[in-house]
């Protein structure tokens, strides 16, 4: 642990927060100003069916009569203790209501993690592998395939093939091992192939330094080559992509939950939208800030230590792979 | 000797030019994809007879036939015409989402990469806060906020796209401001606005075209998410989203869900083959 390094950790924790702080201001503002006023856009909307005296128990419960500023003040003072707030709807506790979906969509977004990088890692080694003639080139494409395919589609297709050609899964039973399953694969598919397109860029690039060259000159087999020279300089830089996919997870768990009639975090935020439930949005999208945040914080501090490649100049690091420029490089990589 | 000088750049060029266009086969057909796509969502009524809304009952559920390419739905309505008619509203939409992303993202990446200090710190923070709220979460909550229509679903897509744009605009902007042309043309007394819509802009923005087009296809898929969903416009609108949301509910006859996913999926698939190749040609 250098010195630098502190600096480095130091400041980049500070980062963190201030990021988080300002997102969930940012979300305060999308959530509870843009809509007008909540009380006549929410609470008299006739679907809702409060009566008068429900109304202004409310009002008073969520403090919605006191001036933006001080709401604001209040929720945010309330996040940064754990008070997460009540659901306009149901009374409960907002942080009752996660902790319930939460065990459900956290099993879903591992296991489709899971599936996520071992099929990015079985895609893009294969492409060292096998050779041009057999499908090489299919394996390439998996990625701009895979981008191009909407999840929900690729969960209807699971659910159709199956669950009712093949009779693997009922979707009336969305918690069976099957059908939990198919549903991380659905999720998993998308974000396998960001990554998968991270590691065949890398590999292609480490493949083609001079050390290779000289690893080749001195008759080294493929695989040893692969093994020994190539797996270990091209995977390193994952780490920071898979941490960028976490957002995507979340967002993706969200239609992946309706495609296969799950409850988690997802159902719950579509039931909140419904019903303009604005702190159980409030509270999900910043806490889905904070988890992003956080894992990339982690993969940002543990990954000098994972790559001595990788110097910390002053506090900054000087590479080309800080989370930052990854987030390009993935953007750009799908183009290129 | 002059003459002939200029003549064999000029023959060069126009050599350069033409390989330009020499497009690769599977790029061509991608252009192609796109370029019906278009014409379905300009003059939807020419390329089908029968009406995206009203069926005929006693044609429901008809597997695809010749008469009905892609078959027919629960009410006997030609599956091929509403996904015809559906187009304008996916498309058009995306485009409004890639518009906001460009506009909003470059103005942010080429203030904050061009005039750097303070405004650049306080910018790539906002850029930050925008990047670590969940993508689809964020256009959800907007798309909330606004209310569920397709042109809302539309701006919310395009307002999770805005980090993105900001970020490549302004790296791409600390680049070419250091280029030696730059620093000979402020030496040569070019004013700080001159600079930047004159050289600034036209270099930042060459490689952000690949990026909208790609985006382009990423906004078809959050938009179709979005209607999938059920934030977009209600039936009996058929935008492909909703198309396939629909068809879910009768898996028994899949075509109403591989029909529409399927074009969905070429429109997608041929948008990025075309952003890929622009980006190596660039």
């Amino acid at each position: 642990m250098s010195n630098a390094y502190l600096t480095y950790a130091a400041k980049r924790l500070g980062q963190a927060v201030v990021v988080i702080l300002l997102a969930y201001v940012f979300t305060f503002v999308v959530v509870s100003i843009l809509p007008g006023d909540p009380i006549t856009s929410v609470l008299r909307n006739p679907q809702n069916g409060f009566s008068e005296e429900e109304i202004a128990e409310i009002i008073a419960a969520q403090g919605l009569d006191k001036p933006i500023a001080v709401q604001l003040w209040n929720s945010l003072s309330g996040f940064l203790t754990g008070d997460l707030g009540v659901s306009m709807r149901s009374g409960r506790p907002v942080s009752t209501l996660i902790a319930e979906v939460l065990p459900s969509t956290l099993i879903l977004a591992s296991t489709g993690l899971a599936v996520a990088i071992i099929l990015a890692m079985a895609v893009a080694y294969g492409t060292q592998f096998v050779p041009k003639r057999y499908g090489q080139g299919l394996l390439r494409g998996f990625p701009s395939l895979f981008l191009s395919v909407p999840n929900f589609v690729i969960g209807l297709v699971l659910i159709h093939v199956f669950g009712f050609q093949i009779g693997l899964f009922r979707v009336i039973n969305p918690d069976s091992f099957w059908a939990t399953l198919f549903a991380a694969i659905a999720l998993g598919i998308p974000v396998s192939a960001q990554i998968a397109e991270v590691l065949i860029a890398n590999l292609d690039r480490e493949a083609e330094q001079e050390y290779a060259a000289v690893a080749r000159s001195r008759g080294i087999g493929r695989a040893r080559l692969f093994a020994t020279h190539l797996l270990k300089p091209a995977s390193l830089p994952v780490v920071t992509v898979v941490a960028l996919t976490i957002g995507e997870l979340l967002g993706g768990s969200l239609i992946t939950e309706t495609v296969f009639g799950r409850t988690g975090i997802g159902s719950l935020v579509q039931r909140s939208v419904s019903t303009q439930d604005l702190p159980v949005l409030q509270a999900v999208v910043s806490l889905g800030a904070v988890v992003f945040v956080i894992v990339n914080l982690i993969a940002d501090l543990l990954y000098p230590l994972l790559d001595p490649r990788v110097k910390i100049l002053g506090g900054k690091k000087r590479t080309p792979t800080t989370a930052d420029e990854v987030s390009i490089n993935t953007t750009k990589a799908v183009a290129s | 000797m002059s003459f002939v000088t200029t003549s064999v750049i000029s023959g060069s060029r126009s050599r350069a030019w033409l390989s330009a266009f020499r497009v690769p086969p599977t790029v061509a057909i991608s252009f192609l994809v796109v370029a019906i796509v278009i014409a379905w969502s300009l003059a939807p009524g020419l390329f089908t007879q029968y009406s995206p809304v009203v069926g005929i009952p006693a044609d429901k559920l008809l597997g695809p036939n010749l008469n009905h390419w892609f078959g027919t739905d629960h009410l006997g309505r030609d599956v091929y015409a509403r996904v015809v008619y559906g187009t304008a509203s996916s498309v058009s939409s995306a485009l409004v989402a890639v518009v906001i992303g460009v506009v909003a993202g470059g103005l942010v990446g080429l203030l904050a990469g061009f005039f750097g200090g303070w405004l650049d710190i306080v910018l790539a923070r906002l850029v930050d806060v925008l990047l670590a709220i969940p993508k689809f979460l964020l256009a959800v909550i907007v798309v909330t906020a606004i209310g569920f229509e397709t042109i809302n679903a539309a701006i919310a897509t395009g307002v999770s796209a805005v980090a993105i744009f900001a970020r490549v605009t302004r790296a791409e902007v600390i680049k070419t401001r250091q280029a030696t042309f730059v620093e000979a043309a402020f030496l040569s007394g070019g004013s700080r606005s001159f600079i930047l819509w004159r050289h600034i802009l036209p270099n930042a923005s060459r490689s952000v075209l690949p990026l909208a087009v790609l985006q382009f296809g990423e906004s078809i898929l959050v938009i179709a998410s979005l209607a999938f969903l059920g934030y977009g416009d209600p039936p009996p609108a058929s935008d492909w989203g909703l198309l396939i949301s629909i068809g879910k509910d009768y898996l028994k006859w899949p075509w109403l869900v591989y029909a529409p996913a399927f074009i969905t999926i070429l429109t997608v698939l041929s948008v990025n083959r075309i952003s890929r190749w622009l980006r190596k040609t660039d």
